[in-house]
């Protein structure tokens, strides 16, 4: 048997919303895939139809290969975290851990030595004997993480485990988070809305909108090659750009005379959107040549990058620019050229 | 999941059939001219007039214990405005530790029973200070001490929700003094919890008979409990007045209460 | 020099607050103990006279209603918490109850005993409407002026004081506990065993002891009921100290009132602590 989750064409609606429509991915043993969308868009109603805090309407859960929508949440396996304050209040770090082994009767021995491999796990063993509200809220999530992995689920579902702790704290559990991942080898489904720590962790991303999936894939092909336009405007900075096709393939920015080619699309002539990453478009000093001619407007120094925001002449397009190698010599207010890496260039109708 | 659901509505229908039946009964023999034994299908919306009422509103014992009833509410809840309201916002301009130290004795009147706070008052002032005990207007320190926990909770929660070191710094530089700061920048303010704390005092002076019996004060419950031997019909009907009222001051209580919070 | 003097004068904004609070509750408070401590001619402290000799069984039968009325009140408000916290999507609701409760919880003196005599009296409504289904609760020889009576009186301010305490502790329960419960293996039953109960036990206890002190202090309603010859505590002490009878044994009174402020004085303070613990866990 392997431990693996597998949605099948699962749908959930409340009232007129509908939370999940044909939702279909399967994350197996060893990865972990991150629902990444806006708010709303379901990523939470997926964790908990899984979970069976909600009944689907329509569709199918299967963990390890079998079909568990008639179970109840306590026979399902399933290992939650949640975004916060889901550690019992009453209980010491040491009584949380066990609380999963109580209820299945284990012994106390079997339960003591386990709490210990747990509290190894996420370097927590000084603190076994404090109360949720004695440790920080970093420490929290990872005795939440402990605690459910305590029952050794065969799957791990984390609902925005991070999102309530601030920037460096969750960098860290985030590491932490993914390394006892990687150790305990167990499919895990891991919400957020941060599109950063999604590209950070995970194995496949699967980004969603409106209850559907708009793209599974690697953290690198979704950034490079996005699906959809809605992916490329989520994930990573993107130029969201007005552009007028003058024939198929061939296109110039709305108010500007240049023309350049672009791959084939779908979309053929008219209006347009064209999407383009910023470190996908080179810079070079005015003279040197036939680009888009423009204006820097402002630099933002980002450390290991410098970006600039270019203001295309006689138009009113502001395109940011992020190109490592000579982003840097420039400054407010020299003229600047711009070429596309047109086969980055993503069209689209809106 | 469906039974669980059944069994709250159980529990509330029943614990609502046992509020609504004593106001129904009072209610009905104060305002129906039939005897419980009489009783039948057949005469149920018989005979029903608010005549015994109307004549014990006619009764000049009635006012006077009404009037004065009405004097002595109004006069705690201005007392209790006047005393707390200064001493709570410079206690929320001082240390937490103030603040503290008026909250804990703020419920010490929780502590003490009615009946023992009005025999050691009586006790106390007997010989010292008889007016207070002679005058009706010696009930009112005696009510607001009584209603101090809920009003003291009132004015607290209105004092937080106020930003009041902001407002006080503010008018305190434009060259106003404390005292004006308190009566047009604060009070102001705060009209939703005076408001509020005024009704509490209200419902409890109204419906306070321990206090008033033992001082032999004809405040307008204890009118209630002797005029019930030679008019019980209409003083029954006076009980739903004042549990109407009750609930009326209750009501505006919450309902200011909420907009204090939000 | 200028700033301590400011300072003193700060403080001087605190003076009419706290002398009047001396004046009218130290001052009595203070002047019922040093009559209850008085041992006058009598050979035995009032203080102790009053719980040894005759007024034992006031005690009692206060404390024994006290406690009654406040355990079934207690468990029929509280169940009234789970009722409407559970049907909270039921508009209105959840208002319509608590601001009821909010009613409720503080009607007491005479209106309540009359709607109690209007309804369960010889000649009550309710009364009459339960012999109509042959219940006869006259003839079981239950009397509203009596113990079980009084019970039922006090369960008008009780039930809903208790479901005013346990709303907001029940509310403080997060979703995420039960369903962290659940996903760990955890049946309902032993959600509510291991998670809930032990989370709420202070907010219950704490409003059992209310409950306590307040039928304790309770004196207008029984009273009434009774027409002033009941045994409680409370209306002993009036016996004792209205007007002119035995002025001999006003100490007695005094110590009957002393006791009262001792017993409440433990019981409120045991709700508070108990509901700094309950609150403790909300943040
Ligand atoms: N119990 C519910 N009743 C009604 N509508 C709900 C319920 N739960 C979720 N929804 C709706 O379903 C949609 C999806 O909700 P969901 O919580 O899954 O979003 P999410 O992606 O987790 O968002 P967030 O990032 O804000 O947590 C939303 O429009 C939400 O309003
Ligand atoms: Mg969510």
């Amino acid at each position: 048997m392997t431990r693996n989750i597998e949605f099948r064409d699962v749908a959930k609606s409340f009232g007129a919303v509908n939370a999940l429509v044909d939702f279909a991915i399967r994350v197996d043993e060893g990865e972990l895939v991150t629902l990444l969308g806006p708010s709303g868009c379901g990523k939470s109603t997926a964790l908990r139809v899984a979970a069976g805090f909600e009944i689907c309407d329509s569709g199918d859960v299967l963990i390890g290969g079998t079909s568990v929508v008639a179970l109840p949440a306590s026979k399902r396996g399933t290992g939650m975290v949640f975004q916060n304050y889901s550690l019992f209040p009453h209980l010491t770090v040491h009584e949380n851990l066990e609380f999963g082994m109580k209820v299945r009767k284990m012994s106390r021995s079997q339960r003591t030595a386990r709490v210990g491999e747990l509290l190894d796990l996420v370097r927590l063993a000084g603190l076994a004997e404090r109360y949720p509200h004695q440790i920080s809220g970093g420490q929290q999530q990872r005795v939440a993480l402990a605690r459910a992995l305590a029952i050794e689920p065969q799957v791990l579902l984390l609902d925005e485990p991070l999102s309530a702790l601030d920037a460096t704290v969750r960098v860290e559990v985030r590491e932490e988070i993914r390394r006892i991942q990687r150790t305990s080898g167990i499919a895990t489904v891991f919400v957020t809305h941060d599109q950063e720590e999604a590209l950070a962790i995970s194995d496949r991303i699967c980004v969603m909108c409106d209850g559907r999936v708009e793209q599974i894939a690697t953290p690198h092909v979704v950034y490079r090659s996005p699906a959809t336009p809605f992916v490329a405007r989520f994930v990573g900075k993107v130029n969201d750009l007005a552009v007028e096709m003058t024939a198929p393939s061939r296109v110039r920015l709305r108010g500007h005379a240049l023309e350049f080619a672009v791959p084939p699309s779908e979309v053929q002539s008219g209006e347009a959107r064209l999407l383009i990453r910023p470190e996908d478009i080179c810079v070079a000093g005015s003279a040197g040549g036939d680009g888009l001619q423009g204006r820097v407007d402002g630099v933002q120094f980002g450390g290991a990058t410098t970006s600039l925001d270019v203001a295309i002449a006689g138009t009113n397009h502001v395109v940011r620019v992020s190109d490592s190698t000579r982003a840097m010599q420039f400054g407010i207010g020299d003229a600047v050229s711009l070429r596309f890496d047109t086969e980055r260039v993503l069209l689209t109708r809106e | 999941m469906k039974i669980s659901r059944l069994s709250a509505w159980f529990t509330i229908g029943i614990v609502a059939v046992f509020y609504i039946v004593p106001m129904l009964a009072m209610a009905r023999f104060a305002f129906q001219r039939v005897p419980v034994i009489k009783l039948s299908w057949g005469n149920v919306f018989q005979k029903w007039t608010l005549q015994p009422l109307v004549d014990s509103f006619g009764a000049t014992e009635f006012q006077r214990a009404a009037s004065l009833s009405v004097t002595l509410a109004i006069a705690t809840a201005l007392v209790t405005i006047v005393l707390l309201l200064p001493t709570m916002a410079f206690a929320h301009l001082s240390s937490p530790r103030t603040r503290r130290f008026i909250e804990i004795s703020a419920v010490l009147p929780f502590v003490v029973p009615a009946i023992a706070l009005v025999v050691g008052f009586a006790g106390t002032f007997r010989d010292t200070l008889p007016i207070l005990i002679r005058s009706s207007f010696g009930l009112v320190p005696l009510y607001v001490i009584t209603a101090l926990p809920f009003t003291h909770r009132t004015l607290e929660n209105g004092l937080a929700a106020l930003d009041i070191r902001t407002l006080v710094n503010a008018s305190r530089s434009l060259g106003a003094s404390w005292w004006r700061t308190i009566a047009f920048v604060i009070a102001p303010n705060m009209r939703a919890s005076i408001a509020t704390a005024s009704f509490l005092a209200f419902t409890v002076v109204l419906g306070e008979f321990t206090i008033a019996s033992l001082l032999l004060k004809n405040t307008l419950p204890l009118y209630l409990s002797y005029s019930q031997g030679s008019n019980p019909q209409g003083t029954f009907g006076l009980g739903i007045v004042l549990v109407v009222i009750s609930t009326v001051f209750v009501a505006m209580s919450n309902r200011f209460g909420k907009k204090v919070r939000s | 020099m200028a700033g301590s003097s400011k300072r003193r004068a700060r403080h001087l904004v605190f003076l009419p607050y706290v002398a009047f609070l001396t004046i009218f509750l130290g001052c009595p408070g203070l002047y019922v103990f040093r009559s209850a401590f008085a041992t006058g001619t009598a050979e035995r402290s009032p203080m102790i006279e009053a719980v040894i000799g005759q007024f034992r069984g006031s005690f009692v039968f206060s404390l024994q209603l006290s406690f009654i009325s406040a355990s079934i009140g207690a468990v029929i408000g509280a169940l009234v918490a789970v009722a409407v916290v559970r049907l909270d999507t039921v508009r209105g609701l959840r208002n319509t109850v608590v601001g009821y409760s909010a009613v409720a919880a503080n009607m007491g003196g005479i209106p309540l005993a009359f709607a109690f005599l209007a309804a369960f009296g010889m000649q009550g409504l309710a009364t009459r409407l339960l012999r109509e289904i042959n219940i006869d609760i006259v003839g079981w020889g239950f009397r509203i002026s009596d113990f079980w009576g009084i019970v039922l009186v006090y369960l008008y301010f009780q039930i809903p004081l208790m479901t005013l305490v346990l709303v907001p502790a029940l509310d403080g329960l997060r979703r995420t506990w039960a369903e962290a419960a659940q996903s760990l293996g955890a049946s309902s039953a032993q959600y509510w065993r291991l998670v809930a109960l032990p989370i709420l036990t202070p907010a219950l206890l704490g409003g059992f002891l209310l409950l306590v002190a307040n039928a304790f202090a309770a004196y207008a309603t029984a009273f009434a009921l009774s027409s002033g010859g009941s045994r409680l505590v409370p209306v002993q002490i009036r016996f004792f100290l209205q007007g002119d009878t035995i002025t001999g044994k006003t100490n007695l009174g005094y110590a009957l009132a002393a006791w009262m402020v001792i017993i409440t004085g433990v019981l409120v303070t045991g709700f508070q602590l108990l509901m700094r613990r309950a609150e403790r866990w909300r943040r």
